[in-house]
Order: C-alpha cells, then structure tokens, then sequence
C-alpha cells in the first residue's frame, strides 16, 4: 500500500502528465458539442406538457368577437389618429376613453440616461378591479405604441383597449387585470415595472400613484400588421438570460394551435419543418439570445422580478383577423386567472426546439458543463505549468532521489493588470 | 262572578305576556337602496331585535336567535361583532361607505367581542369557546383564530353598547384574511332572522346575486343597550350591504354569459365621422341604467314579515325627489323632507315591484339621476413595496380630502408572526414635503402615539397601533419593513406557492368633537375612552405576502440520496472500524494473500521501472 502510494504521488511528477491537459480538455469540448447535436433528436429532447393543472389552457369557449369587432374598428379608427403625436398628447386622448370603460387610470413619467440616449416617455396604465376580488393579485396586458423594430402598434394598442372593455362584462376575474400603454418597448415596460416594485431611482422614475396585488404574468401585444395573419411568434426572451415558465408558454401555444388553429413560431424561425436543421437551429438561435441577454420584448423587463411574461406577435400572410387573436389573449388570460398559485411547477431552465419539443436543463447541462470544464482543466494545466522552472534550466532527469522540483516565481503583475483593466472597460458602453 | 273573575285574571296575564315584552322586544327590517355613480346600486338590509336582558337570561329569547343566544351566554360574550366580508368598496367613485363603515370587515371574516372573565386566561379559554361555537354555527373556519391570529386592541376598538362596568371585560379580535365568504355561510346567517329568508326584505336576498356583488359585507352585532329609565335590551342588528353591478345583474340567470350585443343593439357615438355600420364607438359606460327590484335580485319581494314593527317601512330608495319610480299596487311613497330619499309602505301579502325608468335625458344627467356621493372623511390604500423573498415594505397612502380640517385616527395592522417588521423604519411623511418626518414640534407630530406589541414565532402575531393624524388637504405616506421569516417544513399551507393574506388595516377615524378635554397624546386618554367616537372605520385591502418556498419534492430526494450514500460508506465504515490491523511479519504467511502480494509488487516494480526509464 505504501508502495502503491509512493508510485503515484512520482506519477504525479511525470512530465506525460502534464501532456495530457490538451487532450483532455480537447476530448471535452468535443462530447460536449457532439451532446450539443444529440439534442434535437426524437431520443433526446421531450415534448412539452402542462404541468400546472390549474391552468387548463383551451378548456374554455372564448366569446371574444361579434359587435366587439365594430368596437375594434372605431378604436383603430382612433389611434390611427394619434398616430405621428406626442406621447402626452397620445395619453391625453387614450386616458379619458379608459376612464369611460370604467377603469381606474393613472401615469407615470420616466426619463433614462443610458449609452449616451436618453429615453423620456410617459406611461398611462389602467387597472380593472376584479369584480369580486380584492387587490391581491394582478395580470398584465401591455401594449406598447412602439415594437421593438419601432414600428406602429396599429392593433395592437387598440386591440387592448376592446380587450379590456369586454373583460370588464365578466364577473368571473380573480384577479385584477392592469392595461400598460408604453410609449415604447423596452425603457416604458421597465420603468413601470421598477416602479411597481419600488426598485426605481425615484428622481428619474415616478412612483405609480395607483397599485395592485402581486402580478401573476403579463403578455404584452406586438401587433403591427395591417394585414391578416396566419401564425403567432411568441418571444419569451427575457433580459439577463431569464426566461418565463414554461408553462406559460405551453398554454399560449396550447390556446393558439390547439384551439384556435393559428400556428406558433419561436425565435423567428418563420418556417419550421419539425426536421433535425430546424430543430437544431431554433435551438441554437434561443441559446444565442440567451447568451447577449438582450431585452427582445416589452414583456421582457417583467422576468427578472419573477413575473411570467411573453410577447405575442401575429406575422405571416393567412385568414386570421383581430378578432381570433383577441381570442388567443382572453383564453390565455382565462387560464391565469385559474391559477391559485404563482406559476412554479414547469420548467425555468429550458431549450426550446420547436412548438412542442423542448429539453430540460438535466439534459442539456452536462453538455455545458463539459464545455466548460475544459476551460478549468487547461486553466489548471497552465498554471502548474507556469509554475515549473523553464526547459533550458531542468534539463537533468528526475531520478530516484532529487529533491522536489523546484517552483518558479509567477510573475501575476501583467495578467492580473489586464483582466482588472478589461473589467473596467465595460463602465464604458454605460457612457458612450 | 267567579268565572268573570278568572276571565279576567287570565285576560291581564295574557295582556301582560304579550304586551309588556313587546315593549322591549321588538324586531324591524329595512332595505335602503342607493344608486351610485358607474351603475352601481347600493342595497343595505338592515334587521334590528331586542330582547330584554332578564328575559335573555331566564332563555325567553323571542326574537333573539335561540342558537347563538345560547353561545353567547355559554361563552360569557357581552358584546359581539362578526363580520363576513368580500370584494373592495371603490370609495374615489362610490364616496363614504354605508353606515360610515360601522357594519363592515376586511375581506374574508372578522370577529372581535367582549368576554366577560377575572383573568386572561380565563378570557382565552372563553375566546376558543365562542370561535369553535360560531365556526359551527356560521359554517366558517373561525376555529382557526387561535393564539397567532388573536388580540387585543388597545386603541381601536370601543364598546357600542352600554355597559355598567368596563372591569374584567375582555375585547378580543380575531381575522381571517383567506376565509372565502359564499352560500354556505348566508344560510346561517339568514336562519337567523325570524321570519327567515321566506317573507319581508330577506326574500330577496339569494346567494347567487349577493355573492356576484362587487362589494358585500354581512354583520352580526349584539350589544345591550339601556336607555335611562328602562329596563336594559339586549341588541341583535344583522346587516348586509352589497353593491352589485347593475349591467351584471340584471343578466338573466340562464344565460349568464356576457356576450357582445348584436351590432344593432349596440349603443353608439354617431357623431363620430366615421361612424358606419360596422364601425361604432361605444357611447359612454357609466350611462344610467334603468332597473326594476326583481331584475335586479331575481325575484320580487315578497310582501312583509309579519313580526316585523309596521311603524318603520320596509324599503327606502335613495334617489333625488325629481326621479320618478313606478311601484306595484297597494304601496305607497312617502317622500321624506332631505328630498333625496323616500320610502314605500308596503302591502303585507303581495308582491312587491319597484322600477326605475332612465332619468329624462336632460342635459346634466349625473346630478339629477343619482344622490350625489358624500365624501369620505379618509382614503386610504395599502400595498407592498420592494421584492424578493427575504424582506420587504408596507406603504399606506392616506389621504384627507377635508380643505380645512385634520383628520385623527388610529391605524391598526395586526400581522402574521412570519412577518417580522422593523419598528425603527415605521415612518410618517407628509406627500412632498422634503423635511425629515417628526423633527417639527409636537404640535405638528403625524404619529402621536404607537402601541407595539411585538410578535412570538409561533405564538402570536404582531400588534401595531398608531394614532395619527393627516393635516388638511395632504396627501400621508406611512411605511414600514418587515423581514420574511422562513418557515418550517410543515407550516406551510397546501397552496405555499400563492403567498400569505395579510389581513385588513383597520383605520378607526376619530370623532374631533370629543373628549377634548384629555390633553396632547396622553396615553390614558386615547387608551381609555374613544368610546363612541369612531367618526368612520375603513380597512385597507388586503395584501398577499409571498414566502420562501423550498422545492416540497425535495425532502424526497434528500432521503434517497442519503440512504445511498449511508448504505454505500457503511461498508466500507464498518469495515475499517471493526478490523484489526496487525504488521505483515507478524500476520501468518501464506495462503491467496502471499500470491496477491507478489502479484503486487511485481506490478510496482514495473511502474516504478517506467517511471524511471
């Protein structure tokens, strides 16, 4: 035993050892990626189920339509309108037509000095109490006058409206149900969302003078096609990485294809074959914004505060009008109204593939971490390696023997300088 | 002679049975409706019995429910207040509440009363008689007031009754904040009446209507009232106030569901330039709506309770004098000289209709269609600030509408032990005023007074009670921090995932015209007698606190992963401890052991042979 130790702790010496790293980390990398590949395939990857019972998506009738479509119209007519006017002139003209649905209202400034922008809105947001609730909880339907590409929300905004004026005929909500008109998508949703939890900095953000219960989920509306539509993008992105339930999803999707018929895309994949490429590449396409943590939606501010939120963006050329997709939101809205519990049972930690398809972290993780151990591995090898003296001065062999090799001084001045000096860079883009 | 005689004797006793407790027991109902703003209609039902006290106590209960007599006198009760609440009372658009918010409780159920006990103890063991008593009774889960959810308020509650002595009554306070208010307890509530649900105002009152309210409260106080020169009466008051949706009651029962009106149907502004036949701006909601008794409640009423006190009539409408309301035949209107209410006599064994046409379409509607709403003494609004599971904030935003008057008040929260709340960051704040808060003088002070009792883990809630004040026409933040305690395994409910309901503040509005002469903050005046000044009560909503959850599926794992690496490292453990180790010379040779030795070190000497070369 003794002996066996012995031997190791000398073949711990072995100069081979230290060849190895390479190697290994290489044969890492190589599983990972290949693990990587594996996952679109049938064997691999799961088909998504809805996981929290309550919220049974599709299992209502949705009477969204009728003469609510003559509503529609009228409230297009004016926001069309509005449409090249201020934000407060846009608020001064949406703020008494919510009133006269019998909504609370109220607004919210905000004004963001970031990268050399400043971003300067004002938010009006309207709260429909539930009928026989009490202000515990909440959802959110946010529609912003400007997507993220800056087009027009020419249905989007007033789609919501008609929304909320037909959500106020039924006495069944649970839980109150809060309008946000942003004037834009991404500093709007954010100052709001501060505010609501009091995270802002109050000398650039105004409080909200009017609040209610926890928010359960937002969906946020990007609808800026004229025409018809064919399909609905969900964007679930959120900023930092984050992601929504998958639950959530399941059930928009759930709604959309299952009960109304209407096709789902993901991660602008317009076109999805169900085949290995497509597969493949919605996959790598979510880790890619995953990766830039970019906000991609107005819904995208409310995950970091443990909101569920997606944006539902209608797109393609089909027989679908307003009417269906004011459908699509009263039964994903019916569904959270369901819930009793904050969503918690599916999955934070996910790739999506395709509508239905998706893994879970168990599986993709250890591809991850394989990728990632070979970063450690070599950083491991290159720091005993800079340890050891240099060719030219060992070049007797070890024998029997030797004393210990002896270690080398580490010069860390010059690394260390860089990587604090890389790390302080970064304030830069916060400026320029 | 002797016959007319006992004719007599028997004529006085029947004369005295019946009448002389008539005197003091008497019973009356009354349902007051008031049309708000935003086609809202206010129904308030009010039932009023008393009983004398000696009667009471010999168990002649008359008009007085035998079933919680008989608690109440069980539990040494001398005062009770039970309150069954649900939805939110929208006071920007409806003004004050009914009764100045007298009859009303937070959402879910609220209970508080006088007990009559020597010692604590005593008042504790009477306190969980009379919840287990009345969670029976009103098929409510007021057994679940137990010692973490009970006080004692020290400021914010008074008697209502009159009690010779105020020595050894205890006042006890219970909530509820998650009790989900429906049927089951309307049931009781209405056997409680005598002429039940089956004739009088109380017919109309029916489970589906009352609980599709957007605002409903139903009340139990009984209270003794002495009046001088009478014998003492024990009160009971029932009270339910609703405010239902007039557009949502008065869709049919069979087809309840909101669907939109054909196109035609649809109220529209014609005057916008692209008003067309498949384009309609929707005319105004709040427009008046027109009603009728039984669209509203689903039935009419029928005709009166016998028992009930033919002095006081049975239904008052609040609308100004110049509306016009049709009633069925037989009853009569009787304006009264505020010109804004009147009230029907009505026929005892009819039915009984009323209908409100829509008010003339003149041109101010708003002010000629409904009374217009009073405004209240107080707004206030309470919500949650900060996130994340570890701490958090309350902030109540309080408001005086008054131009030229402070508003007094108490401001109670009683709160779960889980939240743990920091009493150094309570702070008042006068909206946009940058001074620090209580550095002016005393005059000036927001908070007057704070009665803190802090919580136990485990064993009560905290108790906070601040009297404050809100000078004219400001706007008052008041905030706090609390800290999330987590909990044990077990203590969770089955739903942890939806959070804790924290119940209702409860606001108690000082009556400025009493009790002057107590001088600035000292504490045995506001401690002592606010009795009967409560101007108004109102209650904050309630809020929903959400915990650290832990995974509850994890235990499990933790379970199989540990019995595997117990049931793995045993071996191993076991056999190092149980073994005896003795050196290899001393060791018999020989067997598979030498074999495996020489097998050994020939393996090591080839490595340490490779090693080398």
């Amino acid at each position: 035993m003794p002996r066996l130790l012995a031997s190791a702790l000398q073949l711990r010496r072995d100069p081979r050892i230290l060849k190895l790293p390479p190697y290994l980390s290489l044969l890492c990398i190589l599983v990972g990626v290949a693990w990587l590949f594996l996952l679109p395939l049938d064997q691999y990857s799961r088909r998504t189920y809805i996981s929290e019972n309550a919220l049974l998506p599709g299992q209502v009738h949705t009477y969204f339509g009728g003469s609510d479509q003559n509503v529609f119209r009228a409230y297009k007519h004016e926001v069309k309108e509005l449409i090249g006017q201020t934000n407060t002139e846009i608020n001064d003209r949406l703020d008494p037509l919510l009133k006269g649905l019998g909504l609370k209202t109220a607004r919210q400034n905000f004004t963001y000095h970031a990268a050399g922008h400043t971003y300067a809105g004002e938010n009006l947001y309207a709260i429909l109490q539930a009928p026989r609730g009490d202000a515990t909880e909440a959802i959110v339907l946010v529609a912003a006058w400007e997507n993220v590409r800056h087009e027009i929300n020419r249905n989007g905004v007033p789609l919501a409206l008609t929304l909320l004026r037909y959500f106020k005929r039924w006495s069944l909500w649970s839980k109150d149900i809060i309008l946000l008109l942003t004037p834009d998508s991404i500093a709007g949703p954010q100052a709001w969302v501060d505010a609501y939890h009091d995270a802002h900095d109050p000398s650039r953000v105004s409080s909200l003078p009017v609040k209610s219960g926890l928010l359960q989920g937002a969906i946020a509306l990007d609808y800026a096609q004229e025409s018809r539509f064919d399909s609905v993008h969900i964007v679930y992105d959120g900023v930092n990485g984050q992601l929504p339930n998958l639950d959530l999803i399941n059930s928009v999707n759930h709604i959309a294809s299952g009960q109304m018929g209407i096709g789902v895309a993901l991660q602008e994949m317009w076109q999805h074959n169900n085949g290995y490429r497509d597969r493949l590449r919605t996959m790598l396409r979510g880790m890619l914004r995953q990766g830039f943590g970019l906000a991609s939606g107005a819904h995208s501010s409310f995950i970091p505060y443990h909101v569920d939120a997606v944006t539902l963006r209608p797109f393609g050329d089909g027989w679908q009008d307003e009417m269906a997709m004011g459908r699509v939101v009263e039964g994903t809205f019916r569904s959270l109204n369901n819930l009793l519990e904050h969503l918690h049972q599916s999955f934070f930690f996910y790739l999506l593939m395709q509508r239905d398809r998706f893994v879970s972290i168990g599986t993709y993780l250890p591809s991850a971490m394989l990728v990632a151990a070979n970063f450690t591995i070599m950083a491991i090898a290159l720091w005993v390696k800079s340890g050891q003296p240099t060719e030219g001065t060992t070049t007797t062999p070890a024998t029997k023997n030797t004393t210990p090799a002896t270690t080398a001084e580490r010069d860390l001045f010059v690394p260390l300088g860089v990587v604090a000096l890389i790390h302080a860079l970064s304030i830069v883009p916060l400026y320029v | 002679m002797g016959q007319f005689l006992s004719f007599l004797w028997i004529s006085i006793f029947a004369l005295l049975a019946f009448s002389s407790p008539a005197l003091g027991a008497d019973y009356h109902e009354q349902l007051n409706l008031r049309p708000l703003p935003q086609s809202a209609l206010l129904a308030s039902f009010n039932f009023r019995s008393n009983t004398t006290v000696s009667e009471f106590e010999k168990g002649n209960f008359r008009f007085f429910p035998r079933s919680l007599g008989q608690i109440l006198q069980h539990a040494g009760t001398r005062e009770l207040h039970l309150r069954f609440s649900l939805g939110r009372w929208d006071a920007e658009s409806w003004g004050a509440r009914p009764w100045n918010g007298a009859r009303e409780g937070g959402t879910g159920v609220e209970l508080w009363a006088w007990l009559e006990a020597h010692a604590d103890d005593e008042a504790d063991r009477k306190w969980l008689t009379l919840t287990n008593a009345l969670s029976g009774l009103f098929c409510a889960s007021l057994n679940f007031i137990d010692g973490t959810r009970t006080t004692r308020p020290f400021m914010s509650f008074q008697p209502e009754g009159d009690h010779s002595t105020l020595t050894n009554m205890h006042l006890l306070y219970g909530v509820l904040p998650h009790e989900v208010v429906c049927t089951e307890n309307l049931t009781p509530f209405l056997k409680l009446l005598p002429c039940k649900g089956k004739a009088g105002i109380a017919s109309l009152l029916d489970g589906h209507k009352l609980f599709d309210a957007s605002w409903q409260t139903m009340a139990i106080d009984v209270r003794p009232i002495c009046s001088p020169g009478q014998e003492c009466v024990l009160q009971i008051e029932q009270t339910i106030d609703m405010v239902l949706d007039i557009d949502r009651s008065k869709r049919p029962r069979d087809n309840p569901i909101p669907r939109s009106p054909p196109a035609d149907q649809l109220p529209c502004d014609t005057s916008k330039p692209y008003h067309s036949h498949d384009t309609c701006f929707p005319a105004d909601h709040t427009a008046n709506q027109d009603w009728s008794l039984s669209q509203i409640f689903g039935k009419p009423l029928k005709g009166t309770c016998p028992l009930t006190d033919p002095a006081v009539p049975p239904v008052c409408l609040q609308v100004p004098d110049s509306r016009s309301v049709f009633v069925s035949e037989g009853a009569f209107e009787r304006k009264n000289p505020d010109q804004v209410s009147r009230c029907y006599e009505i026929p005892p064994s009819a039915d009984f209709e009323m209908a409100l046409p829509k008010p003339d379409s003149s041109a101010d509607t708003t002010t000629t269609a409904v009374v217009a709403p009073e405004t209240p003494l107080l707004y206030a609004e309470r919500s949650f600030t900060g996130h994340g599971q570890e701490r958090g904030g309350v902030q109540t935003i309080l408001r005086n509408p008054s131009p030229d008057t402070d508003v007094e008040f108490v401001y109670m929260e009683t709160l779960p032990w889980f939240m743990r709340i920091y009493l150094h960051t309570l702070q008042a704040r006068v909206a946009g005023d940058a001074r620090t808060p209580n550095s002016t003088t005393d005059d000036n002070k927001l908070v007057r007074q704070v009665y803190y009792r802090p919580a136990v883990d485990r064993a009560r809630g905290t108790q906070l009670e601040v009297r404050m004040r809100v000078p004219p026409a400001s706007t008052v933040f008041v905030t706090y921090d609390f800290e999330k305690s987590i909990l044990r395994y077990t203590e969770y409910p089955p739903d942890a995932n939806r959070g804790f309901d924290v119940a209702a503040a409860v606001i108690t509005v000082i009556n400025p015209h009493h009790g002057e002469g107590g001088g600035e903050g000292s504490g045995d005046d506001a401690g002592g007698k606010l009795g009967r000044v409560a101007a108004y009560t109102l209650r904050t909503t309630s809020l929903l606190c959400s915990l650290p959850t832990p995974d509850f599926s994890m235990p499990y794992n933790v379970i199989i992963f540990t019995s595997t690496a117990i049931a793995l490292a045993f071996g191993g453990v076991f056999n190092i401890l149980v073994r005896r180790f003795v050196a290899a010379h001393e060791g018999p040779e020989g067997g598979l052991g030498v074999v495996l030795g020489r097998v050994k070190g020939r393996l090591v000497g080839l490595v340490k042979k490779g090693v080398e070369g």
